[in-house]
Formats: C-alpha cells, structure tokens, sequence
C-alpha cells in the first residue's frame, strides 16, 4: 500500500451562528493516499465544502474547529497558528479549488497581479519577471493559453475560468489538491478538460494526491480511486472506486448511485427518480443514524446508539444493515 | 479608439444632454407657474416707493433682458446664446451689478468650503468604514450606532449646534462670515488666517456628517466584499490579509464612487444651506438673500452655476471611474 | 408573516419604528387635547423657558413648544405625503423601466439618471421662488415629484433581476398580459424594496422641506420644523444664545431622520442578510 500523505482523525467543525451550533463536519476520519484521487460524495448541504475548507486547516468565521486531528507527514495543522499555516502550509501544501469558481477570482485584479501577490506571498524574493515567467511556462506546458495571463477575470469563460484557478492553485506544487466540485457549474467538454488537467498534474507529480468532491457519485468513477460518502456532516462509507459504485454497502450510497443523472460518455443521461426525503437539520442531530429517517431498511435499534464503522472484508460502512446481508446481492467479489 | 476614450466620450456627449436640459429647466420652471417673476416684479414695483424715473428704466431693461415681447422658444434660444456669452442678467437687488460679478465673488468660497470637506469627508469615511467592517466587533459594535446618528443629523442642524457650541458658548470660533468685517480679502497672512479661523467650523460640520454618511455605505459595501468568494480564495492560497484588505477597499470603494456621483446634488445641497448658518459669503448664502429679496435674475443664476458645477464634478467622477474600473473599459469594447 | 416576525425581531427596526411613532402620535394626539393656535403671541421676544412656557417664545413671542409639536406634525406631513408620491412615481417608472426592457427601458432610465444628476432642490428652488405664497400641500407635492428617481433607479434593478425568473415565464404562458405580470408577479417580489425606499423618501422628503424652508421658501400657512429654524436663524437665535428657540427643531428633525434611518437599516438587514456581518 502507498504512503500516506495525510491522514484526518475525528476531525469536527462547527459553524457558530448566534449561538446556535451546526455540525457540518462531525468527526470525519480520512487517509489520504501518495498518488490517489479520493472521492468524497454526497447530497447538497451533507458538508462536503466545509470538509473541504476544513481540511486546509483554516477554519474561517463563522466556522469553527471544535476537535479532531489533521496531520501531514509529520505535522498536524488543525491547531496551527494562523501565521504558520499560511505562509508553510495554505497554497504550498494543500491547495484548494472553491465551488464556486465564478466568483473566486477578484473581478478587477488581472490574473497576472494575482498570481503576483500568491507567489510573493510564500516566495518574496523572487522577483515579478520571474514569477510571469515561471507561470507562463506552468500555463504552456499545461496547453492554456498564455495570453490568460493578461486577462481579467471577467474576460475568461467559465471553463476557461475553472482551468485557470486549477493552474493558480498548483503552481507552487502542493502535494495535496482539494478540489471542491470543480466541474459542476461547467458544460460538459470543459468538465472532460479539467479532469483531464487533473490527471496530468497528477500523472507529473505537481500535485500528490487530489481529494475530489462532488454530488454526483457517477463521476467519480472516471477519476477517483478510492470513494467516501459523506452524509450529514459524517462519512458514512469508504471504499475503493468499483466497490462503491458496483456493490454500495451502504443504503444511502445506493441511493445515490441510482438517483443521479448518468453521465456516460457524454451523452445526456436518464434521469432516475431524485434521492427522496431531505437530510436531516444539522443543528438538531437525532440519536442514532442520521439516516434512519429516510432509510428503507431501518429498524427500531437503528434508532438508539450512534452507529460506529463495521468492517466487511476490507470495507468499512456506518451501517447495522449493509446490503450484503440483506440479499446478498453485494457480496464481496 | 482606445476604449477608455469612447468611454469618456460617451459620457461626454451625455453631460452636454444633461447640460441642455439643466438649461431648459432652469429657463422655464420659473415660467410655468402662474404669477411669473416679473409680473410679481411690476407689481411689487407698482406697490413700491420707488421713483418713476428708476421705475421705468428697470422695467424697461427686464422687458428687454428678458424679451417678454417674444414667444417663448425665442426667448430661450436667446436665454441659452446669453448663457454662452457668460451673461446671467442683471440682479434686481443689487441693480445695476451683473450677476455674474456677483456669483464670481461668491464662487470661489463656495468651492473653498464645499471641494475639500466633500473629498476629504468621502476618503476618511471609505477609510473608517473599511476599518469597520473589517474590525467588527471591537470597532463596529459601538462606533456604528454613534455613526450611525452623526450623519443621521441633516448637515444644517449639526451646523447650528457647532456654531452654538464653539462659536457662542465657547466662544473660540467666529460666529459667522467669511472673515472679519474690518478686514478687506487679501493675500496676506492676517486675512488668511482669520479666513481659515472662520472656515473651520462650516468645513467640520460638513466633514463630520459626510464622514458619517461615507462610513456607513462602505461599511457595507466592506462586509459584503469580505463574504465574497474571492476572498476567501484568497485566503485559503496563503494570500495575506494585507493584500486581501486591498482587493477588498479597492471593490467596496467602486460602488462608493457611483455613489458619491449620485448622491453629490444633496451633499452640495445640503453644504448651500450650511453657508446660511453661517453666513458664509458663498453662492448659498446669495441664494438666500437673493430669495428674500425675489431677485430673479440672482436666483436663477445662481441655480444655474450650481447645476453646472455638479454636473461637472460628475463629470470628472466618471472619468476617474472609468480609469479605476476595468468593467467599464471592457463594456465599451463589447459595443 | 414570516417577513413581520423578522421584522420584530430586528433591534433596529423596532427603535427606529418605536421613536417615530411616538413622534408621530404625540405630535397627532397634542393638538386634540390642547387646542392653543401656535401661531398666537403669547410673549415677548425670547423669553426663557418658564412654568407657563416650557420652551420659552420664539422672535414672535410664541410659544416654542406649541409650534414644535405643530411643526412636527407639518415636516410629517410633508414627508409621508412626498415619500408618497415619489415612492408612486418611482415605482411605476423602475418597475416598467425594469420589466419592459429595450427601447422604454433606455428611455426611462436615460430620463431617471438625468434627474439624478440635476440637483433636485435645484428644481424646487426654481418651482418654489416663483410663487409668492407656497401652501404645505404644494411643498410636499413638488418635494415628491422631484424625488422619484432614487426610487426608480432602486425598483428598476430589482425588477430586471426578476425579469427572467421562471414564474414570471409561467405567467406569460398562461396568458397574463404585461401588466397583469407586473402587478401580480413583480410588485410582491420587490414590495420589500419599495418600502425601505418609501422609507428613505420620508426622511429626505422632511429634510427637503426644512432645508427649502431655511432657504426662506418654506410653507408660508403653517409653522414646520425647517420654518422654525429658519426664523430663529434670521432673528440671530444662535448668536444671542436663545437655545430653546433652534435646539427643539434640531434635535426634532435629526431624531425623526435617525428614527428612519435606523428603520431602513434594521429591514436592510433582514432583506439582505449578507450585511447582517457575524
Ligand atoms: N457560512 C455558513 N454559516 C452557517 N452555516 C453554513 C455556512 N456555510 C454552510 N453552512 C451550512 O453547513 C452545512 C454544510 O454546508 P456545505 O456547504 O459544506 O455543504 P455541501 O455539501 O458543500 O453542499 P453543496 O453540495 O450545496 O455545496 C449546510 O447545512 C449549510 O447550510
Ligand atoms: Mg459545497
């Protein structure tokens, strides 16, 4: 098995608004592998940004880190100093793409000032000339355009936009890549390139691992190696790729596997019936499993404790009824 | 052409509209309503101890300046030639001084008193609003209020209640005037610096209250930046808040600058009625007198300097955001 | 409902509405059970405060407390009634502005902006010195009609931001006509909007009335706040240190504006959360 290049214990983090606290992260424990995409899935509102977020080890208001561990190698950021955290680990070591690429980069600043104020940022000797050159290079060997470098934000596409900020974020190769739904808002051939931009940073090691987030399970298929599906603030289900979308252990995992459009080969997929019922309120979190609601298979004493991880083979599912047993359908190959 | 021009020559074309307009008004407001200033004029001259003799000349030189014999879109081309000859007409109170020499002599302490308390009011208000918001809490939680209730209070009240206080019951500061009566305005040391003791209570009272109005709009306009996307972008590439706080006071004061343009006509409106309290000897305190007195002519030159004056400090406004804002280069090209 | 509750919620908005109702109503309810004209002379010139004249006589020799509350009620009048108007005009204008789109939307905003640039109190400077005599009714009306374009300006974003919304779509295909649209499809969903506008228009609107009265151009029937200051600006209150005849009106006109104010902001803050800074 490859090395671990991070790995999150219990990690929790809260949103504090006026006093009233909402567990969107509670007690997350991930391993992130040299070299894989992790796959982190689920519905909308589950908490997969703020796991994102949190994972960088930068808690901003009204988010709040309440517990857990998040350690690189050999040091652990989640109580880092701010300073530190910016100038050793935030962009340098893990990097990040937001959701929301439309609006992530300042609309009257011209990429070039930007990247300007990134690098000096972490590198301050280097001088303007050089930072453009070395961007430049990053952008041709990439195949983007370098004119970009001179543009406003507002003068890109939304693709274009997305493969810029995909650049932005690794220039200073960090080893891991967080990547929060980079492809959603995107038509379907810039989704095709920006995954394929992330295979190539990986393919040539500017960035070690990638945890790659979004709602739509499918997708990870073509990208992740290794999935966890996150719900209501928790992960619920780990596993490699196929097992997850072949033989989902979990009810919620198969939910999802079957209510999403399908994304093959770039055609328009069939719409399934949409995953019913809603998740449950973050604020007021019900014993037992957070799922039980909605689940189809639930039973009184899923209702009293909180439901730890079971181990089946070499899977892990937060679940007292995984489909294995139910019907055997899934039975590990 | 480079974007920007056509930038600025779109707006050009658009102040000379606006221009033509401002004139329009200017000449046929006062004629729109019943009781037109000049019938008031010969009555109220009528009812006046006022010999024949200056009697007939003054009515006389009204019926010409103002070609009464006319109809009315003559009267307004002619209206608008003498405008362009810099020709407001004579003023009815101070007969036979042109209004001109009259507004000349007020201008430039008008401009004195209202170009430095505007601009300076404007920046330390951009200033203290980003600091609010970007210190909430310490900073915000009582400096807003207060702030809050300072610009709340119109500009002539917080005039009056500074002139009360400095002028009469501490008695530090003049209580009035541009400068001391015995003095006669020169560029010597004596008159400047009684000058200056007399501006500074109108200019403060001015400052104070757009400080506050400025610090509250960029207050917000500071808080809702600071939740954007790009912030936190930012942020999370290891910018450091140094530099964030620039993206940010730079993109909060945009709108601010829009809206100092909009929002210029009450400012100065409200600097006018200042002057009164103060007697200051700039157009508004003419404008009082002037209206006291019904000397048309005065009014509606002095109405006239003012439009044109907003008119071109928004002007200069615009040309100054189309410098700042790259959107606005870029929506000329798309043209 | 849920807005209302919102509404209550919010500090500000119940500040700012509290201290202008009390304002309101005392300035209704004082003439019903005192019947004093506040025109009457009473007294000599600037007489301090006293038993029988809590807040002394003006230059008139009237009594000072009589006319505040009487000149409140008239700067109210005035605000209410031009916030009126120019929230009507305004509205009409944005929304058509802002629904319609191309040609009209070009016109009617071309003619708000040129509004926006010419001072308003430029206008009523010109309209109000002609007339020898002004009732409050015509102030009021001519204040409302100058300042209809902030409003225009604030209804015309809002509405374009709707324009393309999907219930508005719905409501073209089920044959609603352009004004059925507006009426029952945009209005509810800038209401908001229009209110916290009409709100700012009151408050300026007073401000219009007194600075025009301090300019001498005030209502020539009534006493208002503006006229008050106005007189004892001219008969040198300030100066001779007759406090009770300038601080009333002052602090009368500043509260009611901060009241308001503090209206708008306290709804700002519900209507857009975003400002609610955490
Ligand atoms: N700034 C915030 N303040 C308070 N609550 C927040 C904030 N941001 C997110 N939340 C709440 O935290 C929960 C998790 O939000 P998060 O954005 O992490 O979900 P998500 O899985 O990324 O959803 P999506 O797929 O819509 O992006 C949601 O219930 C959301 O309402
Ligand atoms: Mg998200």
């Amino acid at each position: 098995m490859k090395k671990l290049v991070a790995e999150v214990e219990n990690l929790k983090a809260y949103y504090k608004v006026k006093g009233r606290i909402l567990k969107a992260v509670d007690g997350v424990s991930l391993g992130l592998r040299d070299g894989e995409v992790l796959g982190i899935a689920g519905e909308s509102g589950c908490g997969k940004s703020t796991l994102a977020m949190s994972l960088s080890g930068l808690f901003l208001p009204p988010l709040k880190y309440y517990g857990g561990k998040i350690k690189l190698k050999d040091i652990e950021i989640s109580k880092m100093d701010r300073k530190l955290l910016r100038k050793n680990v935030l962009g340098k070591k893990i990097s990040f793409i937001p959701q929301s690429a439309m609006n992530a980069l300042n609309p009257t600043l011209k990429i070039r000032n930007f990247v300007i104020d990134v690098l000096k940022e972490h590198e301050p000797e280097l001088s303007e000339e050089e930072i453009i050159d070395r961007v430049e290079e990053r952008f041709d060997s990439l195949s983007l355009s370098k004119r970009v470098i001179n543009s406003y934000p507002f003068e890109l596409s939304g693709g274009m936009k997305q493969r810029v900020i995909t650049v932005i974020s690794t220039l200073m190769n960090p080893e891991i890549l967080l990547a929060d739904e980079p492809t959603s808002a995107l038509d379907v051939s810039s989704q095709h390139q920006i995954i394929k931009l992330i295979k190539t940073l990986l393919e040539r090691r500017i960035v070690k691992s990638v945890v790659f987030i979004t709602h739509e399970l499918p997708l990870l298929r073509h990208i992740a190696d290794r999935i966890a599906i996150m719900y209501a603030g928790q992960i619920v289900e780990r596993g490699t790729t196929s097992q997850i979308i072949f033989s989902p252990l979990h009810p919620y995992t198969k939910m999802l596997m079957s209510s999403i459009i399908t994304p093959e080969k770039g055609m328009k997929g069939k719409e399934l019936p949409v995953v019913s019922g809603s998740p449950p309120n973050l604020y007021e979190i019900v014993a037992g499993c957070r799922f039980a609601e909605r689940c189809p298979y639930v039973t009184e004493e899923c209702k009293i404790n909180e439901i730890k991880f079971h181990k089946i083979g070499d899977r892990e599912v937060r679940c007292l009824h995984p489909l294995t047993e139910r019907n055997g359908i899934n039975a590990a190959k | 052409m480079s974007p920007y021009f056509k930038y600025i020559l779109g707006k050009l074309k658009w102040y000379v509209l606006i221009f033509f307009a401002a004139l329009f008004l200017n000449f046929f407001l006062p004629r729109l309503i019943p009781g037109n200033p000049i019938s008031a004029l010969v009555a109220q001259m009528a009812g006046g101890g006022a010999s024949s003799d200056v009697l007939n000349k003054l009515y006389n030189s009204y019926i010409h300046e103002f070609g009464l014999d006319h109809p009315w879109y003559v009267q307004f081309i002619d209206y608008v030639v003498k405008v362009f000859h810099g020709d407001l007409g004579t003023s009815f109170s101070l007969y036979p001084t042109k209004v001109n020499t009259i507004l000349a002599q007020a201008l430039p302490w008008t401009i004195a008193l209202q170009v430095p308390s505007i601009l300076l009011g404007w920046i330390l208000g951009n200033i203290l609003g980003a600091l609010a918001a970007y210190k909430k809490g310490k900073f915000d939680g009582t400096l807003f209020p207060i702030t809050l209730f300072v610009s709340s209070i119109p500009y002539f009240c917080f005039a009056i209640i500074l002139l009360y206080l400095f002028g009469v019951i501490l008695n530090i500061l003049p209580i009035g005037g541009g400068y001391s009566m015995a003095l006669t305005p020169t560029f010597s040391i004596v008159f400047l610096t009684d000058a200056l003791k007399h501006y500074l209570l109108p200019f403060l009272s001015l400052l104070l209250v757009i400080i506050g109005g400025q610090a509250i709009g960029m207050r917000e306009m500071s808080i809702y930046e600071l939740n954007t996307d790009y912030v936190r972008y930012a942020k999370l590439l290891g910018v450091s808040d140094k530099k964030i706080i620039r993206y940010v006071f730079k993109n909060a004061m945009l709108p601010q600058i829009t809206g100092l343009s909009i929002s210029l006509g009450t400012m100065v409106g409200g600097a006018l009625i200042t002057e009164i309290v103060f007697s200051y000897p700039g157009i508004g305190t003419w404008l009082f007198n002037a209206i006291r007195q019904q000397d048309y002519p005065l009014i509606q030159g002095g109405t006239l300097v003012i439009t044109i004056s907003v008119l071109l400090a928004n002007f200069l406004i615009d040309i100054v955001y189309g410098i700042v804002d790259p959107r606005i280069r870029a929506s000329q090209l798309e043209e | 409902m849920e807005l209302l509750r919102s509404l209550i919620k919010s500090r500000k908005f119940l500040i700012g509405t509290s201290i202008f109702l009390a304002l309101l109503l005392t300035s209704l309810i004082f003439p019903l059970v005192n019947s004093s004209d506040p025109l009457e002379m009473v007294g000599l010139l600037y007489e301090p405060p006293s038993a029988e004249h809590v807040l002394g006589t003006d230059n008139f020799g009237r009594d000072v407390l009589i006319e505040f509350i009487y000149g409140m009620k008239t700067s109210i009048f005035v605000g209410l009634v031009a916030g009126l108007i120019a929230t009507l005009i305004g509205t009409t204008i944005g929304v058509i502005a802002g629904y319609v789109g191309r040609l009209t939307d070009n016109i009617l905003n071309s003619t708000t902006n040129l509004f926006l640039v010419i001072p308003s109190f430029v206008i009523l400077i010109l309209l109000s010195s002609s007339l020898k005599s002004r009732s409050l009714l015509f102030l009021a009306i001519i204040i409302g009609i100058t300042s209809w374009p902030w409003t225009a300006r604030a209804v015309r974003a809002q509405t374009s931001s709707l324009r393309t919304r999907e219930h508005i779509n719905m409501a073209k295909l089920n044959g609603m006509n352009n004004f059925e649209i507006m009426l029952s499809e945009i209005l509810p969903y800038v209401s908001s909007y229009i209110f916290m506008a009409f709100v700012l228009q009151v408050a300026s609107g007073i401000l219009s009335e007194a600075g025009l009265s301090m300019l001498g151009l005030g209502p020539s029937d009534v006493v208002s706040l503006g006229t008050m200051l106005s007189w004892a600006l001219l008969y040198e209150a300030v100066r001779t240190g007759a406090w009770w005849a300038f601080f009333p009106p002052t602090i009368g006109i500043s509260l009611i504006t901060f009241s308001l104010l503090y209206m708008n902001t306290g709804m700002d803050e519900i209507f857009n959360p975003r400002l609610r800074g955490e």
